[in-house]
């Protein structure tokens, strides 16, 4: 509650009692003498508040907006990091725009993965969550099992296991050729690398799956029943009552999960071996950025591209916030 | 197959077929959790059995036990995994005691204190949380290096100090809200000081979230790879995550049991903290949406 005490409602509570440590305080019993002068006042009413929030304060201007500034001036220009920036007007955004193969192929890749890896993720997460809801018996260790993997998930380990599991030789072809399939080199065959790292995202549904499976829980049950007495079916139910009931969760999820798929960096650097190949057919968006920036020193051009994937990221956001009004069912 | 069941405590149809449902559900789910946990049961037990036999078996039960994995695992860098676990443990825990330190500070001032423009700062701090980190990457770089701060931990650890992670701040702000305010009304009016306030009061009363904000910076700060990777050159310096990346390059597919072995070294304080602190992650997650 306490942000939302101004205007209006900083007023009511200066009418309900004794204001709180604004600029003076008349019916406090007071330990200092007042000071008088006006800066001695701002002080003691915002001086503690400032005090606590200053390493906070020294982040968010030294380590976020000033970095952000730079960043976008840095895109405007060729600047490597041995010699001073050179301005270069919008000759990034341009080559980004038109002359720049590798960066149509990281986004086609980085898309590709959203397209397919959130919705996939979510509809396994919400299917695991409606079982797990129906009352079923072990659900504490069922959900800790399915929520492991997500915990585990980033972590470079992973991406070596995964790596293995999907290289010819791996443990996915060994079960193969038990059933006498002989399955391709997951890993170095272009159209089949990017499925790999999507069966890796899918494998972390559990996180989404535990938000579904707070939200199944907040839809009081005696809809159901009533539903039940008018003869609906379990069918019915489901896609009268709790797809809508359960929509603006599924919009969290899939908003935070996109934003989230566009950053992912670790599984397909350990995976491709730092190259986004075969063929750049793993090459996210933030590896190509990250090639750009550390591998090459293209540090104006790179800063110009983490801009593209912050527009990018902000268009598909506010695209989603347009949409949902048509979607998403919000009760009150 | 599923249509008719899924989402019932159902009364309406027989006890024998709500039996069968159940089985078939369970099982279901059984499938699943075997097919979910069978990589990582996998790698464990390829971490402990003779390195000859990992690529010829898809089973989970090695023939023998055989540690050696483990020991050339260790030893296969020029510097000894011990000193990656160790550098890694220093940049966690200083990571924890930054981002309890500065995101509490931040979110009771947000909480509590009457200031000059504080919604405002609070709406800020609420748009960092959009931003990628991309953006601020390079210059943050640039910035690191001429301090001279490349090749050391603190460009991993100070930005902690600093509550960057404002995702925190906003995990506390809600907490400390739900505080009652009498609490530190009373003691104000006993003349604490905000500080005091702070300390006595709200941290004692905090300790449900900032653990939660203390496992999740140690699990975050312990599986980062991008971080260590732009920051840290000298192999002397390495974390657990640079140090089997150096692995997979330096050895191809020659030293996998090696390679699993430290993989699986690297996942044990990651599963400690499931095992222990379970509960606190699931809520962590179900109440506000945390990611993994």
């Amino acid at each position: 509650m306490g942000n939302k005490m101004t205007g209006p409602a900083a007023a009511n509570i200066a009418a309900a009692g004794p204001p709180r440590q604004k600029t003076h305080i008349p019916n406090h019993p007071q330990r200092k003498p007042q000071p008088t002068s006006w800066l001695g006042r701002a002080w003691q009413g915002s001086g503690p508040g400032y005090m606590f929030l200053l390493p906070w304060f020294i982040g968010f201007f030294g380590l976020t907006l000033g970095p952000a500034i730079v960043s976008l001036y840095l895109s405007f220009t060729d600047f490597d990091l041995l010699r001073a920036p050179n301005w270069v007007g919008m000759a990034n955004y341009v080559r980004i725009a038109t002359s720049d193969p590798k960066f149509a192929a990281s986004m086609g890749v980085t898309l590709f993965f959203v397209l397919f890896s959130v919705p996939l993720k979510l509809a396994f997460a919400l299917g695991v969550a409606v079982v797990l809801n129906r009352g079923i018996r072990g659900l504490p260790v069922y959900r800790a099992v399915f929520y492991l993997p997500s915990l585990l998930g980033t972590s470079v380990a992973i991406a070596v296991l995964w790596r293995q599991l999907f290289a010819s030789d791996g443990l996915v072809n060994s079960i193969l050729a038990e059933f006498g399939i002989e399955g391709p080199s997951w890993i170095s065959h272009p159209s089949y690398s990017i499925w790999t790292l999507i069966i890796l995202s899918i494998w972390q549904f559990g996180s989404p799956m535990i938000i579904f499976l707070a939200g199944l829980r907040q839809i009081p049950g005696d809809m159901y029943e009533a539903a039940s007495l008018d003869g609906a079916s379990k069918w019915r139910q489901f896609f009268k009552i709790t797809l809508p009931l359960l929509t603006p969760v599924i919009f969290f999820n899939a908003v935070v999960q996109t934003i989230d798929a566009f950053k992912a960096f670790t599984p397909a650097f350990i995976i491709s071996g730092g190259t986004g190949g075969p063929i750049n057919s793993t090459l996210f968006y933030t590896l190509y950025l990250y090639q750009e920036a550390f591998g090459f020193f293209r540090m104006g051009y790179a800063s110009a591209l983490a801009w593209v994937l912050v527009v990018i990221i902000a268009l598909f956001t506010a695209f989603s916030f347009l949409t949902a009004r048509f979607w998403v069912h919000y009760d009150d | 197959m599923t249509s008719l069941a899924i989402f019932s405590k159902d009364d309406s149809i027989s006890p024998r077929r709500s039996r069968f449902v159940s089985l078939l559900f369970h099982t279901l789910l059984m499938v699943v959790s075997i097919i979910m946990l069978y990589p990582l049961l996998w790698m464990l037990s390829a971490s402990i059995r003779p390195e000859a036999e990992i690529f010829s078996s898809t089973s989970l039960l090695p023939s023998a036990i055989d540690l050696s994995s483990y020991w050339k695992g260790w030893t296969g860098l020029r510097v000894e995994f011990g000193q990656f676990f160790w550098n890694s443990l220093v940049i966690s825990v200083l990571s924890v005691a930054g981002n309890v330190i500065a995101c509490s500070l931040a979110a009771y001032a947000f909480a509590r204190l009457k200031f000059a423009g504080r919604n405002f700062w609070f709406a800020i701090m609420l748009g960092t949380l959009m931003i990628p980190y991309h953006v601020t990457l390079i210059p943050q770089y640039v910035l690191f290096l001429k301090l001279g701060w490349v090749d050391t931990i603190l460009p991993l650890v100070v930005p902690k100090f600093l509550a960057v992670d404002a995702f925190f701040i906003f995990l506390m702000v809600q907490f400390f809200r739900g505080i009652p305010r009498e609490l530190d009304e009373a003691a104000r009016m006993d003349g604490c000081s905000a500080w005091r306030i702070y300390w006595k009061i709200m941290l004692p009363l905090s300790t449900p979230v900032l653990a939660t904000a203390a496992i999740f910076s140690f699990l975050w700060t312990w599986d980062d790879f991008f971080g260590p990777l732009i920051y840290l050159n000298d192999m002397n310096n390495y974390t657990v995550q640079l140090g089997l990346r150096s692995f997979v390059d330096s050895s191809g597919s020659s030293q996998w049991g090696g390679l699993f072995a430290m993989s699986t070294l690297s996942l044990v304080p990651v599963f400690f903290f499931f095992l222990f602190f379970q509960r606190l992650l699931i809520e962590g997650i179900a109440t506000t949406g945390l990611k993994r």
